[in-house]
């Protein structure tokens, strides 16, 4: 009798391969962040810079801290994740605690995820406690290099893909899964899913409403260069995405994953030769009491507002309000390039 | 092949004789190192079978315990019927001959097909059948090192040091023509004494996604899909066992719109792939041959794999 892998692990990393039309495909994962966690934990631990009983601290906005929660917990490391008040609610801190995390929060006034002070306090942790791993998600390559299975997972189902659509945080699931793909398809578009107030592509700093993409932050795991297309999706046609999504495929997924299939979609429609493939990466159980609650959605000031079915062709990058969703041709530049060019104009 | 097996009254045998084929193959459409769960990670590799030549052994069972293989100089041939005999609990030994029609020492598999052949001489002696995935064994057993070529023209993935098999995809490689050549400076090489190339985190990542995709390629007979692993496995190669004029063959292969570029990982040969039921076959590929003789590469040859027997 052949010997059972007892690592489940691998299992939860997988995602669903959803056809949601003739030429678009999602992959659907239940939680998304275990795949470059996982990845990252098993290289540290190889190479003996991880012990069990050794500790792992990070700075998390979610679900990157449920990954390394769960491994740690099962695996027997010590966690402390280092988040901001306005990224974390009571339920979600309640599971994190409940298998063995420590959370520390700061305040984030300015409600837009404060990592600079988090990277303050986490640095403060590795410098009080010796054999501490930082898994560094936004600037270690080895996050990027994880996306190998889920590149895999898509040629597996789809054979050639000519565009590919996910949102970026990290900078990780996109552009690794990206350039993994590029190495067979070297046509293949990428587009890049961003919301309003996240400097990732060039948009000020502020506060925003759809969490779970987006940065403060200008991680290295995100190469700009490798991004055809850029749309800010802001929170009000994410939120209304993720009911959809659920009504017309019973796909319930968060408002993330959302923001996702609302651009794949118009790119599938609008280029029906092309083969698209997106990635939605987590569930809905932690929006349970928001986004799929009518209530709280009402609460919303002027909700629903017009729903936008196309999205606004930008010229320059430019920043737009909550309802909207704008687009921009990024063209495989950096972001020094984008930005010279919005100067000479 | 039938054995001729006859038995005298005190079950003393008078003549058993076997036969054995085994096909060459035309380098790898990949090779690298793969994860089989547990994160342990293997050598494996894709072969790319070429069914037109092959290495024929025939084996006669004699009294002595001695082996004997003709031609000279094929040791681990002798050392395959031997393992074989032991497989088969038979104490005697017998002689081997081989008829191959291989080149040594270029990719084509020439050494694995012998003992392939040999090993299935042997047990054809005895009446008996072996599966493919024990052939594979005794050939590992007997060469350190295997291709896959016990399998034929079922498209896998192999641990070529275990003789085992890794991924089965399902069914055979789609229909393919393939123009192969040698490169100019391509001594044969001594595979077997080569050095592994040690691959990096990110190459090792690349070939799981190379995997992926050749799954598809044989599911659903994509030939296109086919050739891009292809060419991806051996770009990666380069870095390990360049071959010159590497980016002209590329060149040569995209402006004929062939499907891909593979090469014999520890050899010399290269392969333009071509989609067998693509348009202007005979033109396409008669240019690239053309142009790849031009090149200085030599022993241009058209190859047709999985042909099934049409003509082009």
């Amino acid at each position: 009798m052949v010997a059972l892998d007892a690592d489940y692990f691998r299992e939860l990393e997988t995602p669903r391969i959803a056809v949601l039309s003739a030429n678009l495909v999602a992959a659907v994962f239940p939680l998304m962040k275990l795949m470059p966690a996982r990845y990252i934990l098993d290289r540290a631990a190889a190479e003996g810079a991880l012990r069990p009983g050794h500790r792992i601290v990070e700075s998390t906005s979610g679900t990157f801290g449920m990954a390394l929660a769960l491994l740690a917990a099962a695996r027997g490391y010590r966690l402390t994740l280092v988040t901001a008040s306005s990224l974390i609610d009571a339920k979600y801190r309640a599971r994190l605690e409940g298998i063995g995390a420590r959370i520390i929060v700061t305040e984030d006034p300015d409600g837009n995820g404060d990592q600079v002070r988090r990277l303050q306090e986490l640095q403060r942790i590795r410098s009080e406690e010796p054999h501490c791993f930082w898994p560094r998600q936004y600037d270690n390559p080895q996050n990027a290099l994880s996306y190998a299975a889920l590149a895999e997972t898509l040629v597996r189902s789809m054979g050639r893909i000519d565009c590919l659509v996910g949102c970026v945080g990290s900078g990780g699931s996109l552009c690794g899964t990206g350039a993994f793909l590029r190495m067979i398809f070297p046509q293949m578009s990428i587009i890049a899913v961003d919301t309003h107030h996240s400097i990732l592509f060039g948009q000020p700093v502020g506060r925003r409403l759809l969490r779970g993409l987006g940065n403060s932050l200008l991680p290295a795991n995100l190469d700009h260069e490798l991004v055809d297309e850029v749309h800010w999706v802001g929170a009000y046609p994410a939120f209304k995405g993720a009911r959809d999504l659920l009504r017309e495929h019973g796909i319930f997924q968060g408002p993330t994953s959302a923001a996702a299939a609302l651009v794949a979609r118009w790119i599938a429609d609008s280029r029906p030769g092309a083969r698209v493939a997106v990635i939605m990466p987590d569930e809905g159980h932690r929006y349970a009491d928001t986004v799929f609650d009518d209530a709280w959605l009402a609460s919303l000031p002027g909700w629903p507002g017009a729903t936008p079915s196309k999205p606004r062709m930008l010229t320059t990058v430019e920043h737009a309000s909550e309802t909207e969703w704008t687009r921009f041709a990024w063209a495989r530049r950096s972001l020094d390039q984008v930005r010279q060019a919005h100067s000479t104009h | 092949m039938l054995a001729v097996a006859s038995l005298s009254r005190n079950n003393e045998p008078l003549s058993l004789e076997g036969v054995g084929t085994a096909m060459a193959h035309h380098g790898e459409l990949l090779q690298g190192v793969f994860e089989v769960g547990n994160g342990r990670l293997l050598r494996g590799l894709v072969t790319l079978p070429l069914p037109a030549m092959t290495s024929r052994a025939t084996f006669i069972a004699t009294r002595s315990t001695d082996i004997t293989v003709r031609p000279h100089g094929r040791a681990k041939a002798g050392v395959a019927a031997r393992l074989t005999l032991d497989h088969l609990a038979i104490a005697e030994g017998g002689a081997v001959d081989i008829v191959s029609d291989i080149p040594i020492g270029h990719g084509y598999g020439s050494s694995t097909a012998d003992v392939v052949a040999v090993i299935r001489a042997v047990a054809d002696a005895y009446s008996s059948h072996l599966q493919p995935s024990r052939i594979s064994q005794l050939a590992v057993a007997a060469e350190k090192a295997s291709d896959a070529i016990a399998f034929g023209e079922q498209a896998l993935l192999f641990a070529q040091r275990q003789g085992v098999v890794l991924e089965h995809f399902g069914g055979a490689l789609p229909p393919l023509l393939l123009v192969g050549f040698k490169t100019r400076d391509g001594l044969p090489i001594d595979t077997l004494n080569l050095p592994p190339p040690r691959y990096d985190q990110a190459e090792i990542q690349q070939f799981r996604v190379l995997r992926g995709l050749i799954a598809h390629a044989v599911r659903y007979q994509d030939a296109t899909c086919l050739g891009r692993a292809a060419t991806a496995s051996a770009r990666i190669s380069q870095r390990h066992l360049p071959k010159e004029q590497f980016d002209q063959v590329l060149a040569i292969a995209e402006d004929a719109g062939a499907c891909g570029v593979q090469v014999a990982h520890s050899g010399s040969l290269i392969g333009i792939i071509f989609d067998r039921t693509g348009k202007n076959l005979r033109r396409r590929a008669g240019r690239v041959a053309g142009l790849a003789k031009r090149l200085g590469f030599r022993e241009v040859a058209f190859h047709q794999i999985n042909d099934d027997g049409a003509r082009w």
